[in-house]
This record gives structure tokens, sequence and C-alpha cells, in this order.
């Protein structure tokens, strides 16, 4: 016997699926678009702070990170949303060495981010045609 | 009838949210959505809000520095992904504080708060709270890095200095970030008088008067021609 599928779209572990929740209401049709704008406008974003990591304007280098958070927090990075104030606060205070240190982790953490988002928005995509 | 806002945002995912919250509410109608504050102040030099949801970081002037240059006093509720500016936030005596992303639900809470509000009361300013400024007996203000008490009968008078205001005492003088035009909106302290567009004086202190100079404890302050009417008109003279 097959099991008639979920009425109740899972987030993916790795996401503060708690949050997301009370945030979409169940509207999984908002959820796929925000996504799908997360990953419309995170590459954007993304190149503004690689140019300000590689000209080490660090101020730029901050707001471009704080920009970057609050896409994270839309789509459920809590986690990578705490990084990103670290690094927003370490643009301040830390030395260039540990600054470059804490921008590897943070630019494999972001990438590892837009995989996972990639892989939500199509199963958000494939839940939503589901359950039209 | 819908209370009318503006969304101050830079970040489209976030201003689609407030939208789409605004919507679903049926009680707010959004006029505008701007991407910085420029923009933001040129449509309200035209047009008036009841509302702004402000974001305080963006690029080019921040949401702070758009509330220094309002010309009149909707309500706002600050939009932000730090928790930090809650200090500020404060200070500004903004209706609400939105920490990015935020649900529905606390969205509501805001809406909510703001709508049991009074028309006309909230100002942005950079001294402490609403109405009891003009009932209690001191004011907090922000200078050297926190928060400092002063007893109102201690201000002698208060100097613009373009961005920042001096607050002057008989002892010591504390420069606070802010316009002189938000200080004038904030202390309504009948003992508080605008005499100059740089000068707002405490006229319990004034010594003497010469001419359109006033003489407060060895400090001297012009009159300007516009005020001086409303300052003769306030002094007990026999």
């Amino acid at each position: 016997m097959q099991n008639a599928p979920s009425s109740k779209f899972v987030f993916n572990g790795s996401l503060n699926a708690a949050f997301l929740d009370e945030l979409f209401e169940g509207d999984t049709t908002y959820a796929e678009t925000v996504f799908e704008d997360f990953l419309r406008d995170l590459p954007g974003y993304w190149k503004r702070v690689e140019a300000a990591y590689q000209s080490r304007n660090l101020h730029e280098l901050r707001t471009c990170v704080h920009t970057c958070k609050t896409l994270f927090g839309y789509v459920g990075f809590t986690d990578l949303q705490e990084f990103c104030q670290q690094f927003e606060d370490s643009c301040v205070s830390q030395s260039p060495e540990k600054l470059t240190m804490d921008y590897n982790i943070l630019s494999l953490k972001k990438e590892n981010a837009q995989h996972i988002i990639e892989n939500e928005y199509s199963r958000l995509k494939v839940f939503n045609a589901e359950h039209e | 009838m819908k209370t009318t806002c503006i969304i101050v945002e830079d970040i489209q995912i976030a201003a689609d949210f407030l939208r789409k919250f605004c919507e679903k509410s049926e009680l707010i109608e959004v006029k505008g959505h701007f991407l910085n504050a420029e923009d933001a102040l040129q449509f309200l030099d035209e047009s008036k809000v009841d509302l702004i949801f402000l974001d305080i970081e963006m690029p080019g002037a921040s949401g702070f520095e758009l509330l220094d240059r309002l010309t009149y006093t909707p309500r706002i509720v600050l939009t932000t992904s730090k928790t930090e500016y809650a200090f500020d936030a404060f200070q500004y005596n903004v209706n609400d504080y939105l920490k990015k992303p935020f649900t529905y639900k606390r969205f509501l809470e805001a809406i909510q708060k703001i709508q049991g509000i009074t028309p006309g009361q909230p100002a942005p300013a950079a001294v402490i709270p609403t109405s009891t400024a003009t009932d209690m007996e001191f004011l907090f203000i922000k200078a050297e890095d926190k928060l400092i008490k002063l007893k109102k009968d201690d201000i002698l008078f208060l100097e613009s200095m373009r961005d920042y205001v001096k607050f002057v005492t008989a002892g010591k003088s504390y420069v606070t970030y802010s316009t002189l035009k938000n200080m004038e909106e904030k202390l309504t302290d009948p003992n508080f008088l605008k005499v100059h567009r740089s000068y707002i004086v405490n006229i319990t202190k004034i010594e003497d008067i010469r001419g359109n100079t006033i003489y407060v404890h060895g400090s001297q302050i012009p009159v300007g021609k516009a005020h001086k009417d409303e300052l003769v008109g306030r002094l007990n003279i026999l």
C-alpha cells in the first residue's frame, strides 16, 4: 500500500524548521517564492561581499555580510545568521589573519547554504505541484 | 480607515514580507516601497503617511538619519536584524522594533500596539520617553557612550551643533547625536523655549537680558527676531 503524500512540508534539518513553520504559517507556495527569491538575490549580494573582501574594504564587507545575514534568516539559517553577526563584529575588531580564516569559513557555509536551499526549492516546487 | 505606510527597506525579500503582512492584516495600506532613505525622504516631502517601516542599515543614509531629517512625526517601526539598535530605537522613541525576520504574529502585535496610540504622539528624538519626558523632572541623553541622566532643572540651555546638540549645565556640557528640532519637539516643558534657531534656553536660568542677548551663567545666547515676542510673552515682566 502506498502512503498518501504528507500534507505538511517538512523542512531540511539544517534549517530552523520551527521558525519557518511559524514564518510561513503553512503557506508553502509563498515559501517557494521566498526560496526562489533567495536563490535569485544571494549571488548578487555575495559578489559584493567578495569584491569588498578583495579590496579589503572592511566597512563595505561588513555591510554586505549584514545583508546576506538578513537573507539567510528568511530561509531558516539561524546558525548562519549568528556566524554572520560574528563576522560583522570581526570586521571591526579582528586581525586581518583571523578575518581571512573567518571569511573562508563563511564562504564555505554560504556555498553549503545555497545548495541546501536549491534542494529545498526543488522539493517545495514538487510538494506544491502535488498539493495544488 | 486603513493606516497608511511606506516601507523603507533595501532587501527585497524583507520588503515583500512586509507588504504581504500589511495586505493580510487589512489594517495597513502600503503607499510605497523605497530602497534607500533619500528616495523615501523625497516621497515624504510631498506626501504624508501614518507609519513608516524603517530599516536601519541601508546603502547611503541610515534609517536613523532619515528620522533626523523628517519634517513631521509619523509612527515608526524599525525593522532590523541587529538587536544592538534597540538602544537607539529607545532613544528615538520609535513605536516598535521588529527584528528581521519576524513572523506575522509579531508584526500584528506591533500594528495593534500602534493603533492603540493616539495619533501625533510619537516623535523621533534622542531624548527618552514619550509623554513622561514632559512630566518627569529628569531626562536621559545618549552621550559619552552611555545614557546620562540630567535633571531638567540643571540644564541651562541647549545649543545646536549641526547634527548634534549640546546640553549645557552649570558644571558640564554633554553632546548628543540629534537635532535641535527634535529636542524642541521632545522638550515640551514650558520652561524650555527656543530663542534662536540654534538655542533652546531654560527660562528659569536667565540672569538678565540686554538687547537681543540673554545671559545665563556666564554664557551669552542670542535671541532671534522671530522668537523675541514669544520670549517676552513668557517672561514674568512686571
